[in-house]
């Protein structure tokens, strides 16, 4: 019976291992010849967002012939799990890294590690928290994203004009202490403070889900009926935000804000379902990731800081090919 | 006979484990170098401890979903108690506190309530997440003396603490559970829980202790993650129940209670962290990490269930 179960495991773990390496060719090839490697690590898969990052990525990763591993952990919320993944790279001997931290502190620890090992790390999207990058005496090769404060500003400024001045809005926000959401409502509520007449009468945590986007939003319809205006933090709470007002027999009374411009949105916003949102190009933040890890790797300079454009998208642009990928 | 059954088990997972690390070793030169084995052994830690305390409980024929909203709430205590610049001891105290706390809230609500344990840890679970929230106001808490920070950080002849602990952790628990009268009434809790009432057992005190220890194995992992990330998040540990459920079954401890013990839960951690450390070296895509998690997960109990059904 021992001996049975003993082979039984083996073969079952061998089998499983040998399927996954079998899906993924640069595992079979193996490591050491020729290519060199970069990985990407992202917040979660499970963000349109982060798929264009990762296309952006493989595009510039190809063009510049260098092998690319992409990796995220199954929850944005799991900084740990982000943590292990990056130790593991770490331990792969990967060439550079570009790092979407999965909080802004958390990962502080871990871009030591990789200082130690002299891996140079990109960040992109979502800034390191400056102080304690500062305390734990870590460097970044650079970062890579677009002015989250300035597209609050932009969306904000958008808001204060289409509304004349008057709007009772609702914000849901991202996961607290994220800095890329934090940075968001802090653009759209400085841009808001020359308008009196608009106001914020609830700012929620939806902590960047579509499922919690519609709850949190149906709560806050409950508490605040009178409601005209959602600036939900990034595209996914805003359509979660859009189903919970299409349950509330309110479509087309309430106007939605997002942020991000992933494809569903700019459907929204052509059939009139949302208003606006902001235009991240996260196919560019991959790409441009990817060429500064490279540049670092080959230890050629590198900017410290990368700006990716930013723009508003209504329903004047959301279709036009130009403003897409 | 029992202990023969279980020690046979343990085997055939152990063999598991040792020939997913060959066939790791023959797949990529980066996995068996020291410094890889010990990143993976840092790695397991706080699943492992977590991992402990679930298995008192799942041989008591009970279940704990809370551990992972425990993990949030001892590691924003114990932040909160340090950025208070309260002593080192006094906010481990404290966060170790907490976690025996809520995890004898379980108990009683368990045993003095009648509920059943799925039931009663799955409010828990959601109770914990929303003290650990509103304690924070939703942030995270972070930045600490590095005093603090070195149970994970610090290394003793190149090895990380936290496998230390994990070490202590195990030893400790592994004494209790098989060589203290209580440890033999949490098998004999879950292998027939009106015979060992009959027997003369306050089985109501000791099912609400084994839910304080999984609780203060709760807190430990919670001391263990936030000295490693520098901070305490209240969103931490979403989800990690199923790690740590998954960890002690693929261990060979059985979900109908009576059954099981730490040896294997440590086996099942480790598959778990070498595992997804494998998996990551081979830079295999995320999704079908998840595949292969899930299916080693239910390969492990099917042939767990495979095997009673043949003894029997």
């Amino acid at each position: 019976m021992d001996k049975r179960q003993r082979v039984m495991s083996c073969l079952t773990l061998c089998a499983v291992i040998a399927i996954a390496g079998a899906c993924n060719r640069e595992a079979a090839r193996g490591t050491g010849g020729g290519k060199p490697r970069v990985a990407l690590v992202m917040k979660t898969l499970n963000n349109p967002f982060f798929i264009d990052m990762q296309r952006g990525a493989e595009q510039a990763a190809k063009d510049l012939n260098v092998d690319l591993v992409v990796q995220a952990a199954e929850r944005e919320t799991d900084v740990e799990r982000q943590m292990q993944i990056v130790e593991n790279l770490i331990q792969a001997h990967v060439g550079a890294l570009a790092l979407t931290p999965s909080g802004s502190r958390e990962v502080v620890p871990v871009v030591g590690k990789a200082n130690q090992a002299n891996i140079p790390v990109v960040i992109v999207d979502t800034r390191l928290d400056q102080k304690a990058a500062a305390d734990a005496g870590v460097k970044t090769a650079s970062f890579v994203g677009s002015d989250n404060y300035k597209g609050g500003q932009i969306i904000g400024g958008y808001l204060v004009k289409v509304s004349n001045g008057k709007a009772r809005v609702a914000v849901l926000e991202g996961i607290p202490g994220h800095e890329t959401g934090d940075s968001r409502v802090r653009g759209f509520r400085d841009a808001i403070k020359g308008a009196p007449g608009v106001t914020i009468v609830a700012s929620q945590p939806a902590n960047w889900e579509r499922d919690q986007g519609f709850n949190v939003f149906q709560n806050i319809l409950q508490a605040h009926p009178d409601v005209d205006t959602v600036f939900a933090c990034n595209d996914i709470m805003g359509l979660g935000a859009i189903e919970a007002i299409a349950a509330a027999n309110k479509s087309g009374q309430i106007r939605v804000l997002g942020f991000d411009a992933i494809d569903d949105a700019r459907k929204a916003i052509t059939d009139g379902r949302m208003a606006a949102t902001v235009a991240q190009y996260p196919d560019e933040m991959g790409r441009a990731a990817i060429e500064a890890a490279v540049k670092a790797m080959k230890g050629e300079p590198v900017p410290a800081d990368i700006g990716v454009r930013i723009g508003l998208i209504t329903k004047d642009n959301a279709a036009r090919e130009s403003d897409r990928k | 006979m029992r202990g023969a059954l279980a020690s046979g088990r343990r085997l055939g997972t152990l063999a598991g484990l040792f020939g997913l690390c060959v066939l790791l070793w023959a797949l990529t030169p980066h996995f068996l170098t020291v410094a890889n084995l010990l990143n993976v052994l840092e790695q397991t830690a706080i699943n492992a401890v977590i991992a402990a305390g679930m298995t008192f409980v799942i041989v008591s024929g009970g279940i704990d979903l809370s551990v992972g909203s425990l993990v949030a709430v001892a590691g924003v205590v114990l932040a909160a108690a340090l950025h208070r610049s309260m002593p080192i001891a006094v906010a481990l105290a404290a966060s170790l506190g907490v976690g025996v706390g809520f995890g004898l809230l379980n108990g009683v609500a368990i045993t003095w309530g009648r509920l059943p344990p799925f039931i009663a840890t799955l409010g828990m679970m959601s109770i914990a997440r929303g003290c650990a929230l509103l304690f924070t106001e939703g942030r995270p808490v972070s930045g600490f003396d590095p005093a603090f920070r070195s149970v994970a950080t610090a290394k003793l002849a190149a090895i990380p603490a936290p496998v230390f602990v994990t070490v202590g952790v195990y030893l400790l628990a592994h004494f209790v559970l098989s060589a203290t009268r209580f440890g033999r009434y949490v098998y004999s809790m879950g292998g027939n829980e009106e015979a060992t009432r009959l027997s003369g057992v306050n089985v109501r005190l000791h099912k609400t202790l084994v839910y304080g220890v999984s609780g203060l194995a709760s807190a430990v992992a919670a001391v263990l993650l936030t000295a490693r990330l520098n901070s305490a998040q209240p969103i931490a540990g979403i989800m990690y129940e199923l790690d740590a459920i998954a960890a002690t079954v693929i261990g060979g401890t059985s979900l109908m209670g009576g059954e099981g013990g730490l040896g294997g839960t440590i086996i099942g951690a480790l598959i778990m962290g070498v595992l997804r450390n494998g998996l990551n070296l081979l830079g295999v895509s995320s999704f079908v990490q998840q595949i292969v998690i899930g299916l080693v997960i239910v390969v492990a109990v099917l042939i767990d269930t495979m095997l009673k059904s043949r003894k029997t």
